[in-house]
């Protein structure tokens, strides 16, 4: 895609307003996609489409959660479109609901506190990849500060619905921490 | 409120973002419910966890580059001199280097007081965010923060009430900016911690140059050890706050609290 500078008076103010945010959505790009060079591709799509959705976006929105909204989007699609045309490392997106996996194994235990205490970032970051994308995406969000109507805005849905998407996938993430915590025991 | 209300509303109630009648029922509820103790201590756990230890990723140099062109943020250009400049040039050379040793002199002294002062005030704030027990009286709104520091300090803060902010007042303490007391208030943002720093600027040096508008009053906007930093003075009063939240944000609840305390105190 060309590249098409923004210009004018506005130029400088919509820069700033944006990339200042450019780390929050390269990381969110990092655990969806799970490569580096594919999250480099969402997140520069996100700005090319925030680009040409400037004009349509209204004063006083919350810019943050916009430019998240295009990126989840853009995940999206790019997603769909790679289904009809497989790439080599395909994206894991999947339909399950966030629990879905957790609750098809029998036998899983919460985990305690003092065994979270023990895990290491690698575990956490193993287990937060073994959720659903929706699931892995609500609690991304809820991590980056974003309030309950904030992320609805992200993800298109009602707050009730966030509440709700976020216990599941909190749930589903306590059970396969007890599983990383379980192998870290002696 | 049976378990199963309050397991569903433990997030809320850790974030402080029920009111304060839901927000006591679910705190006696957990006092006397061992199960849901338990529920709100593995809940606090797997914040901890997330915010502490899940790994986070910036974005490489080379893409922040590629969008800065993208979203056509200005390069740093130079301007060529014009003709007159070009002329006048030497001339104004010599005298240009005096104003400027002598401004450098003032200028950096103003920096200095203004770097103690914000370097203070993220003291203050770590202590907030390390300490166990921050807050020695918590919220049930300002009307309920204000009048616990009567005695306690010597002068009477304001206790600002924002409207229309994410802002959330957790409560109080009695802090120390340099040599005199303080208070200290601690708001929630999200899944941060503003810290408001209320005290007397009597006797600190407090420089005038290169103040911001913040709100109805002029302040300061600085940074220290990745903290943001506003000050400003207002009602006799001075005023610091304090947070990880990103410069502008700060700066746009700055405009909040200012105005509050115009409003509450007279300019």
């Amino acid at each position: 895609m060309a590249l098409k500078l923004w210009s004018g008076a506005e130029a400088r103010g919509r820069a700033e307003d944006t990339l200042v945010h450019s780390d929050a959505l390269y990381n969110l790009a990092r655990y969806l996609t799970h490569d580096p060079s594919d999250a480099e591709d969402l997140v520069q799509e996100t700005y090319e489409r925030a680009l040409r959705a400037w004009n349509d976006f209204a004063p006083g929105t919350n810019v943050k959660a916009w430019l998240f909204r295009i990126l989840r989007n853009a995940f999206i699609t790019r997603y769909r479109h790679d289904v009809r045309h497989p790439a080599p490392a395909p994206y894991d997106t999947t339909e399950q609901s966030p629990g879905q996996g957790a609750e098809g194994r029998s036998g899983r235990t919460e985990v305690e506190p003092e065994q979270m205490r023990r895990l290491v970032s690698s575990d956490i970051e193993a287990a937060l990849r073994t959720l659903s994308d929706d699931a892995r995406t609500v609690i991304l969000l809820d991590v980056e500060g974003f309030t309950e109507s904030e992320v609805a805005v992200v993800l298109g849905c009602a707050v009730g619905t966030v509440k709700s998407r976020l216990n599941r996938a909190r749930a589903a993430l306590r059970l396969e921490l007890a599983d990383y915590a379980a192998r870290e025991r002696p | 409120m049976t378990c199963e209300d309050v397991q569903n509303r433990l997030r809320e109630f850790s974030r402080h973002l029920l009111d304060p009648a839901a927000h006591a029922e679910m705190d006696a509820h957990l006092q006397g419910c061992a199960a849901c103790s338990s529920a709100e201590r593995l809940e606090h756990s797997l914040d901890e966890l997330l915010e502490q230890r899940l790994p986070r990723y910036d974005a490489p140099t080379s893409l922040k580059r590629r969008l800065g062109l993208l979203a056509g943020r200005p390069a740093t250009s130079r301007r060529e001199p014009t003709r007159w400049a070009r002329a006048i040039a030497p001339a104004m050379a010599a005298g240009i280097a005096l104003f400027v040793v002598g401004g450098l002199v003032q200028r950096s002294t103003g920096r200095s007081e203004l770097a103690s002062l914000t370097s203070e005030a993220v003291n203050d704030h770590l202590r907030v965010l390390a300490s166990e027990h921050p807050l020695d009286v918590e919220s049930g709104g300002s009307h309920q923060v204000k009048p616990w520091f009567e005695g306690k300090l010597d002068f009477a803060p304001v206790v600002p009430a924002v409207e229309g902010s994410e802002l959330r007042l957790r409560g109080g303490s009695v802090g120390y900016v340099f040599d005199r007391k303080a208070a200290v208030l601690v708001y929630g943002l999200r899944r941060h911690v503003v810290t408001l720093l209320v005290f007397r600027p009597d006797g600190l040096d407090w420089p005038d140059r290169d103040t911001r508008q913040i709100g109805p009053v002029r302040g300061h906007e600085m940074s220290a050890r990745g903290f943001n930093v506003v000050l400003w003075r207002s009602g006799g009063l001075a005023y610091a706050l304090v947070s990880d939240v990103n410069a502008e944000e700060l700066a746009q609840n700055a405009t909040r609290f200012a105005a509050a305390t115009v409003q509450e105190q007279g300019p």
